[in-house]
């Protein structure tokens, strides 16, 4: 058996073509709600009072101490199961909104589920790197500001909140690459991305080579990208953050 | 809520099919971790060693090296090796092995950045106090660098230790009968009560990472050092 054999023919690079383009698509997703949504928990762990900061916090363990895989089935076969019927039904039948020119169309249910899953994950974990970065930032300074008549949540939302974002940038461009990477897993239930159309390709023409390979390739050259890209940001404005 | 899909299957989902059959189930899910918890370990000294005492040229191969494998989804790993390793070997490969190995791969070069750092967070002071003392470099490094750096390094150890816990979920898209993998067994012989199922199987991953870290902190717990030598 040759390593390399004949180059995949054309319908097999579509393929993989096509699944790329689903990883990317939702990367970026994931990666946009899970940003609000971190930001969302880390100002209600900040300025929620006691409750509010252990039931974030047991939170945020709950799902950084479990694998990803198995939280992803809990979303497709379990969350299924937990829901009314009705709920069920309409998540899984199709629907339209029709946007001019181009139909918006719903999701399929693995979609969802895995979209849900990532977007929790990915959180979680920045969650945890913006609060970081909130205990990065001197004490002097929301003391000050509460001295110049400032409520709490205005501290937080423009004092901490934008030193605490530029001392945790990096981190959270290293969590965006990992949500790239962890994207990969929604193959296990059925969402056609990258790694799933990589094994795809494998089956039908026995290249494992060449199909792990150009996957490969395109998953480095995405985690590459997004990194120099925040590296880049990082350098190019080092104290404009804080001013935003 | 319905424990009873549980309790039916708890032999199942801890022991796999042993001792009738192969080990699998919670049992296999600790031993692919303790396997590729200490081979990452390992690697990781090795790696970061090499990383921190070399320079220029090998230093950058080096990083890249290291670079792509943090850069590629654990899951193409795991496919490289069970495609790969079979066919550079010319023999069948158990999956379990395929398995610890890409783990052990991915560890290793996560730890080797931290191993690096660790032993380059030492002052150049050290190195020259031994230099001058007539120890020659790996002297210093093993009697004078290592010993202060490696207590920095632990935390680091730990957490990737429960991350590799994690991970072993993975073997999971090459069949290997690990907790996850039975779990789905379980979910698809049943057909009901997949929550309480994966629930279930979250929180024993999620005891699994807890117990680590509890031990981790407790062994590694500062011990009240004599304080001669600290002047």
């Amino acid at each position: 058996m040759s390593l390399f054999g004949d180059l995949l023919a054309p319908r097999y690079l579509i393929w993989l073509l096509q699944g790329f383009g689903v990883t990317l698509a939702l990367s970026a997703a994931v990666c946009l709600a899970g940003t609000i949504l971190s930001l969302a928990l880390c100002c209600l762990r900040e300025t929620g009072g006691r409750l509010a900061e252990t039931g974030t916090a047991a939170c945020v363990g709950l799902i950084r101490n479990t694998p990803l895989l198995v939280q992803l089935f809990f979303w497709y076969f379990g969350a299924a199961a937990l829901m009314p019927a009705w709920l069920t039904a309409w998540l899984n039948s199709p629907h339209s909104l029709p946007l001019g020119p181009a139909d918006l169309r719903w999701p399929a249910y693995e979609t969802l589920a895995g979209f849900f899953g990532l977007t929790l994950y990915a959180a979680a974990y920045i969650a945890e790197e913006c609060r970081a970065g909130l205990n990065g930032v001197r004490p002097a300074q929301r003391e000050a500001a509460l001295a110049l008549g400032l409520t709490d949540f205005q501290v937080f939302r423009h004092i901490a909140l934008p030193q605490a974002l530029r001392i945790a940038w990096l981190p959270v461009v290293g969590q965006y690459l990992n949500t790239i990477k962890n994207t990969s897993l929604t193959m296990t239930i059925g969402l056609a991305e990258l790694s799933y159309a990589s094994r795809e390709v494998e089956t039908e023409t026995f290249q494992a080579f060449q199909a792990f390979g150009i996957a490969t390739l395109l998953y480095v050259g995405a985690v590459a990208a997004v990194e120099t890209a925040g590296h880049a940001i990082a350098r190019r404005d080092p104290a404009g953050a804080a001013r935003r | 809520m319905n424990v009873s899909v549980i309790a039916d299957n708890l032999g199942y989902l801890l022991a796999g099919a042993w001792p009738d059959g192969p080990v699998g189930g919670l049992m296999l899910t600790m031993i692919l971790s303790a396997a590729s918890g200490l081979a990452s370990a390992f690697l990781g000294l090795v790696l970061g060693i090499a990383l921190a005492m070399s320079g220029g040229r090998t230093r950058r191969a080096l990083t890249l090296g290291l670079g792509l494998f943090r850069a590629v989804p654990i899951v193409m790993l795991i496919f490289w090796s069970y495609f790969l390793l079979p066919v550079l070997f010319g023999f069948a490969i158990p999956e379990t092995d395929t398995v610890v190995t890409a783990l052990s791969l991915v560890g290793g070069a996560y730890l080797s950045y931290a191993v690096a750092a660790g032993i380059e967070s030492i002052g150049r002071g050290q190195w020259e106090a031994g230099l001058a003392l007539g120890f020659g470099r790996w002297q210093v490094l093993r009697v004078i660098i290592l010993p202060r750096a490696l207590p920095a390094m632990a935390p680091s150890f730990v957490n990737q230790w429960t991350t590799l816990i994690k991970d072993t979920s993975l073997a999971y898209v090459i069949g290997v009968p690990e907790l996850s993998f039975v779990a789905t067994q379980v979910n698809n012989r049943a057909m009901v009560y997949p929550a309480e199922i994966f629930l279930f199987v979250g929180a024993v991953y999620g005891c699994l990472c807890l117990v680590v870290d509890r031990f981790a902190a407790l062994v590694a717990r500062p011990r009240r050092l004599p304080r001669a030598g600290r002047a």
